[in-house]
């Protein structure tokens, strides 16, 4: 009985990780083309939501989860995983509160690697995983993305620098809408993949699948609902910060960013090398901007974005840790995870409320 | 550490990246080239020269259309 209510907590806090991953990376998809009046914020949301649907189901390929390569899967339990969503989602809230665009992948490798080190102790930590799938691709992407997008701006400039402004603007308008659309469906599979793959792991080691089964349809369309429902409800202050507080942008330059991105995130997809979608967008827009001029862009913003990076891994894991540790001083029950689910729902709760309190944030 | 870090993938992605977004976004200014030019040079009268623009700014539109339709089978592939 026990088992069966942690595995429904540990699914029903995956669904909100889920749904967390899609409120806080809108902005990746919809920032650059609400902040140039490619699309307004209503439709934009809308659009990247369908396509986030659409993309959760383009791919399954569930076999391993990030996480699996970044712990040893022998100390993986319900318990350990359900920690780590808490840390992943406490550290997304906390993000989205502040309006810092910080990456949902890492988040969840560090709550579940906190978690797995208050389990089992540093063994449990893959250190080769965590270089090789976290650190090298944290520092890469931006600084790819912000290539990329910089050389492409000085082209653009050197192309159409001449002509109408008009046609120019409702060219790139229009091709954001095409290359936003491209973003929406590479986050979709992606990101709707983790939840999937972490409540097939957990109904595997419940004994409700038999080892290496793929995710049952409910499951696929359980993440691809709660990613494109969080995507519709709109991380509004990170649409901010992405779409107008790094730089001003123009159609131009929000379209080589989004390319840029859409670019560097198939490539890495087709090569094997994952990069966070929140990294090469954010790092994209920054090139869009110093392309241009590098007084462009607001480095201080760029520095607070970059802050948060650094203490995604940290501060996820320090909360997955910490979560673990109130959950088991209540034994290996349901006790624990039922507890710690009632006070985090009560701590989202009133940061939503402290939030929809103030003022409405202008997002373009 | 060349192991951990998958030296062979990072490269690949690194040029790929950059052939594709910078590729990307030339091949779609010039199909916005030709559409502005082709504005232009129609207003003026000068007819054949701005079918010549057009036939650039439709060949440009054709090659991004087929660069966004490679990043969908590469999506789908995966």
């Amino acid at each position: 009985m026990s088992a069966e209510v942690i595995l429904i907590i540990v699914v029903g806090t995956a669904l909100v990780f889920d749904f967390t991953n899609g409120f806080h990376d809108t902005a990746n998809v919809v920032a650059t083309s609400i902040s140039t009046r490619a699309a307004s914020p209503q439709v934009a949301v809308a659009f990247a939501a369908i396509l986030n649907f659409v993309g959760a189901f383009i791919s399954i390929s569930v076999a391993a989860t990030v996480a699996n390569e970044v712990v040893d899967a022998a100390v993986v339990t319900p318990t350990v995983v359900f920690a780590g969503l808490i840390g992943a989602i406490a550290w997304n809230l906390a993000t989205w509160y502040f309006g810092l665009p910080s990456s949902s992948s890492h988040a969840l490798i560090g709550g579940v690697v906190g978690s797995a080190i208050a389990a089992s102790g540093f063994d449990a930590v893959l250190a080769d995983g965590v270089v090789g799938k976290v650190l090298t691709p944290a520092v890469v992407a931006p600084l790819l993305a912000f290539l990329v997008a910089g050389i492409s701006i000085g082209i653009v400039y050197r192309i159409v620098g001449k002509q109408r402004p008009g046609t120019v603007t409702r060219g790139y308008r229009f091709g954001q809408i095409v290359s936003g659309g491209m973003l929406a469906l590479a986050h979709g599979t992606n990101d709707a993949q983790k939840t999937m793959g972490i409540i097939t792991l957990a109904l595997i080691a419940n004994g409700s699948l038999p080892e290496g089964a793929d995710p049952p349809f409910w499951v696929i369309f359980s993440a691809a609902a709660a990613i494109a429902l969080g995507t519709y409800s709109g991380g509004w202050r990170i649409i901010r910060t992405t779409g107008t507080r790094i730089i001003k942008m123009d159609a131009a330059q929000g379209f080589s960013a989004q390319g840029a991105g859409a670019a560097v995130i198939l490539s890495s997809t087709h090569f094997g090398f994952p990069l966070s979608t929140t990294h090469v967008i954010n790092g994209g827009v920054m090139g869009a901007g110093a392309g241009k001029r590098l007084s462009a862009v607001r480095w201080g913003v760029a520095g607070n974005i970059m802050m948060a990076w650094l203490l995604t891994l940290p501060a996820a894991a320090a909360i997955g840790a910490l979560t673990y540790g109130v959950t088991h001083i209540f034994g290996d029950g349901a006790a624990g995870p039922v507890l710690v689910s009632i006070v985090a729902l009560a701590l989202t709760a009133a940061a939503f409320v402290r939030r929809a309190r103030q003022a409405p944030v202008p997002v373009s | 550490m060349a192991v951990v870090i998958e030296t062979k993938e990072l490269l690949e992605t690194i040029a790929a990246s950059l052939v594709a977004g910078i590729g990307i976004t030339v091949v779609f200014s010039i199909a916005i080239w030709g559409a502005a030019r082709f504005v232009d040079l129609s207003v003026s009268e000068r007819r054949l020269a701005a079918i010549g623009a057009a036939i650039v700014g439709i060949t440009g539109l054709l090659a991004t259309l087929a660069a966004a339709g490679f990043g969908l089978a590469v999506m789908m592939s995966e």
